[in-house]
């Protein structure tokens, strides 16, 4: 494991490799910069140029998008007050306050040595337990992956905050649109609906660029036409610079609090589709509770700082371990890497890392040497990324879709790709408005093959769906994806039950 | 009484039964003995039980709100921007495969940045226009030539 890691961190220093990291460790940066725009979306824009590069070059390019996307959003969350991504939420409640206290240099420093620690915490987890968890699913056989997908949709569907309902039946329509234009098993024409172009089936990343990119633009552009307000800004020429040390100091002097905050990052980047935006304020939430001085929280304390900046990039080390495991994107960042190794034609799951152990370990290598490489960059860049964030929208969308196009051509060469993104950015944005959550949707579009695929042989080699249950591991996959339906009505009721209570008591008022 | 959620939760049941109809249409192959309809049919009648329990959700979620209650008061959204930039995209869309990818983006990119933020004078026009010739440029640049790509050609224009 460890020559195959040194011959892949050996590999990536290489200029071929190190320069498509740091492009798109800078573009993470500054797509994780911008409020609004979502490291999705910045991962979505820079697919289209990963085409023409080898898989190592493009899926080191992606990496470095992850990973400088869950960081970059502390810029504008600790000078402006804004979160430039979800997942730095967390990170205004004690930022902001530190900036304004004169402190930006500080607080901008202890975030990015927070991210770059709780990354490479994450990362230790990423290459020490990818393989076994591997050769683990190595075991699985067509009962256990069908059970394996049916847990990871009815997780994701039970963990949207909304309705379970309305979760449920957003992955069932994703699993819809699988079943449209061609028969997985045999490749045959199957509910065509008359259109040529989608006999072969639908691809799913014009689905997702469509529904991710239009969602999001289109929620934008709704609230456009009114003064928009951005934070005030809290530096303006003024430095940025901080004792190193010291800050390292500050942040290494609280191992529990680091430690602690990664592993929930990780363990949240684990479970699909719950994502970094969870994981800082979770970290958050707990590091405020483990403190001795919780009232010194949201007034700038180092501990919240640390703890949201640690878990964001530690989870991105725990949504790479499920896709290179077992080829279940944990989020929507890493479907679209999933189809980047598919236009590599390089095929995800356990086989991944005994298959291609070299561009499994050159992953681990551009993970490792994305944090440096965002370190350096926001060391460099943050007071630039304050002009950055002022860029309009309306020269900044219209761009984006352009690449959104490219995106979708450029994966055969066709314009009926192009079609679906369309399509399905005006499904995307009409789902958004009916409340209707995206990630079980896209999981669905993204499993449905496969679930399909693994049920045909199970019933093809034994007939009795009671397999399902008897085998150990199919039934405790299949127990577990209860066990998630059963948690999420209960927490929803409980949700119900305090809203209604806290009507109550206001109405008293 | 049906809310937003059950007008859902009726088009998602349409729509299964449309799909369910023509599933019986298709037709088994002897080397599978589960033919193509199987799984889409069991997905399609899940959906179709889902999106049943969203529309009497609804109506009982309907039935119990309060006389009066109101839906959450804000700042209303601007449809007509996002159905105009819709549109502008469709015609994009449509236009691609005849105009070709370098004429069609840079109509593409100066209507929809003019569109979101009108310019008001002549600096604003020029930066419009600078946009979209710079965008279109770029990006064709990058990827014809450095990664290989190649982009749609007009039918009517040759380009």
């Amino acid at each position: 494991m460890y020559e195959l890691l040194g011959a892949g961190i050996a590999n990536v220093l290489q200029w071929k490799y190190l320069l498509p990291l740091f492009f798109g460790t800078l573009a993470g940066v500054i797509g994780g910069a911008l409020p609004g725009v979502t490291i999705t979306m910045t991962i979505i824009v820079v697919l289209p140029f990963t085409f023409g590069l080898d898989p190592l070059q493009g899926l080191a390019a992606m990496t470095g998008v992850y990973v400088g996307g869950s960081a970059g959003g502390l810029v504008t969350a600790i000078l402006l007050g804004l979160p430039g991504t979800p997942s730095a939420i967390a990170t205004t409640f004690d930022g902001y306050p530190m900036a304004r206290k004169g402190e930006p240099g500080r607080a901008i420093w202890l975030g990015v040595w927070a991210s770059c620690f709780g990354g490479l915490l994450g990362g230790i987890f990423l290459i020490a337990a990818t393989g076994p968890l591997a050769r683990f699913a190595l075991q699985f056989g067509p009962w256990e992956y069908f059970s394996l997908f049916i847990l990871a949709l009815s997780m994701v569907a039970g963990l949207v905050e909304s309705s379970l309902l309305k979760g449920l039946l957003s992955g069932a329509l994703g699993l819809i649109v699988t079943t449209l234009g061609g028969d997985p098993i045999l490749g045959a024409p199957r509910l065509t609906l008359g259109i040529g172009a989608i006999e072969g089936g639908i691809q799913f990343l014009p689905v997702l660029i469509g529904v991710f990119a239009f969602a999001q633009i289109m929620s934008d552009v709704e609230k456009m036409g009114g003064a928009a307000r951005v934070g005030e800004a809290v530096v303006r020429a003024s430095t940025l610079a901080a004792a190193q040390l010291k800050v390292i100091w500050e942040i290494l002097s609280r191992p529990f609090l680091l430690v602690w905050s990664s592993f929930i990052g990780v363990l949240i980047g684990v479970l699909p589709a719950i994502g970094g935006s969870a994981a800082n304020i979770m970290a958050y939430d707990q590091a405020k509770k483990f403190s001795k001085h919780p009232e010194r929280f949201g007034k700038g304390t180092p501990e919240g700082l640390i703890a949201s900046e640690s878990a964001n990039n530690a989870n991105v080390g725990g949504s790479l371990v499920t896709i290179m495991a077992f080829g279940i994107p944990g989020d929507a960042v890493t479907a679209v890497m999933l189809g980047a190794l598919t236009i590599h034609g390089i095929q995800s799951g356990p086989l991944f890392i005994l298959q291609n152990a070299e561009l499994a370990y050159g992953i681990f290598a551009a993970y490792l040497i994305a944090h440096p490489l965002m370190v350096i960059i926001l060391g460099l860049g943050a007071r630039w990324m304050i002009g950055i964030v002022t860029v309009p929208k309306a020269a900044l969308f219209p761009v984006v879709l352009v690449l959104c196009v490219i995106g979708a051509y450029a994966l055969n060469n066709t314009m009926a790709n192009v079609y679906v993104l369309a399509a399905f950015g005006l499904l995307g944005y009409a789902m958004v408005k009916f409340g209707f959550p995206l990630a079980p949707f896209i999981l669905g579009v993204i499993l449905g093959d496969q679930i399909e695929i693994n049920l045909i042989r199970a019933i093809m080699s034994d007939p009795s769906p009671w397999l399902f249950v008897t085998r150990p591991i199919s039934g405790a996959l299949l127990a577990l994806s209860v066990a998630s339906i059963i948690a999420a009505l209960w927490q929803h009721r409980r949700h119900q039950k305090r809203a209604a209570a806290a009507t109550g008591d206001d109405a008293d008022f | 009484m049906i809310g937003r959620d059950g007008w859902a939760g009726l088009v998602l049941l349409g729509m299964c039964a449309v799909l369910y109809a023509l599933t019986l249409e298709l037709k088994g192959n002897p080397l599978v003995p589960i033919g193509p309809a199987f799984y889409p049919r069991i997905v399609l009648a899940i959906s179709a039980v889902l999106a049943a329990l969203l529309v009497v959700a609804d109506v009982l979620a309907q039935r119990a709100l309060r006389p009066g209650a109101r839906g959450r008061e804000g700042p209303r959204p601007n449809y007509r921007l996002v159905t105009l930039t819709f549109a502008v995209f469709g015609v994009y869309v449509v236009a691609l495969p005849y105009l070709g990818f370098r004429v069609a983006t840079v109509l593409f990119v100066a209507a929809l940045a003019v569109l979101l933020e009108p310019p008001r004078n002549a600096k604003a026009w020029a930066k419009v226009l600078l946009l979209a010739f710079v965008a279109t440029a770029a990006t064709y640049l990058v990827f014809e030539h450095y990664l290989t790509v190649l982009l749609p050609r007009g039918k009517w224009t040759g380009w």
